[in-house]
């Protein structure tokens, strides 16, 4: 639009303008067309939202955790009952090791996904409240997942627990970041 | 707050302006919250828990902090029309 064709408002037609642009109603847009300058930027579709924001949410994450720490737990078990059974005086026959091998994998399984499932929804919930995603989200959990774990012993058992509980998840999460098996350098 | 009746040139002028207006106002949403939410060094290209909140908590407040400031301006203007009209009403003559 050249110059010379520039329509002029006058006071009244610029301040209702004003009104129009700048008061914060809330119209709906039917068309929307978001400004594509930053890189190419589509309307995501409901039911896809809806999925993401579920596989994100922090119960399912910690359920997620559960579910694969009573999996570790049980290949955990199956070892511990093979090397160190609980009977060991007299050799036990066929139905008492499989009873005994159930009971072993069904309590590591337990134990190992109870933990899973307090550091996962403690990290999650961190991660959300902080609204930050560094290391210290997971020291901040095995803080709180090893005083919770220490916390029937006492106090002071719950501080050490808390302690060492963070200084593993520390190193573990250290571990996931540096190492070349996890990180692929493509 | 309705649209002003205007004619054509004026409405495709004030059209174009809303479309600037919300562009820029896109832009810069996306570079502050990009500045505040994202540190500069990250190991992944996927978007973390953490900085998905933290990105929703900015829109939200830019948002609210846009309509606020639009508040006021509004107020402002609305206050400067009446005054305007009351000098001009009785000050018939000068305008």
């Amino acid at each position: 639009m050249e110059s010379s064709e520039r329509p002029k408002f006058t006071n009244e037609e610029f301040d209702a303008v004003l009104n129009y642009l700048v008061s914060p109603s809330k119209r709906l847009y039917p068309n929307l067309i978001v400004p594509q300058s930053a890189g190419r930027v589509g309307v995501v579709p409901r039911e896809e939202i809806i999925m993401t924001t579920v596989a994100e949410s922090c119960p399912f994450r910690a359920c997620m955790s559960f579910v694969v720490g009573g999996a570790l737990g049980g290949f955990i078990g199956l070892f511990n009952s093979s090397i160190a059974p609980t009977q060991a005086a007299v050799q036990m026959n066929t139905r008492e090791t499989l009873r005994d091998m159930r009971q072993t994998i069904g309590s590591n399984a337990k134990q190992f996904a109870t933990i899973g499932f307090m550091f996962a929804g403690v990290e999650c919930c961190i991660e959300s409240y902080r609204a930050k995603s560094d290391w210290k989200n997971s020291v901040y959990a095995g803080g709180v997942t090893g005083a919770m774990l220490g916390y029937r012993a006492g106090i002071k058992a719950a501080g050490f627990g808390a302690a060492g509980f963070a200084a593993f998840s520390y190193a573990i999460d250290y571990f996931m970041h540096t190492s070349s098996l996890f990180n692929p350098q493509n | 707050m309705a649209m002003p009746q205007l004619d054509e040139n004026k409405m495709k002028l004030v059209q174009e302006l809303e479309i600037e207006m919300m562009t820029d106002m896109y832009a810069r949403l996306t570079n502050a919250c990009h500045k505040k939410c994202i540190p500069p060094k990250y190991r992944e290209a996927e978007l973390q828990k953490g900085e998905a909140v933290c990105i929703d908590r900015c829109v939200a407040k830019y948002l609210e902090v846009h309509e606020r400031i639009g508040q006021k301006l509004t107020e402002l203007s609305m206050k400067d029309q009446e005054f305007q009209a009351r000098a001009a009403g009785s000050m018939p003559g000068t305008s």
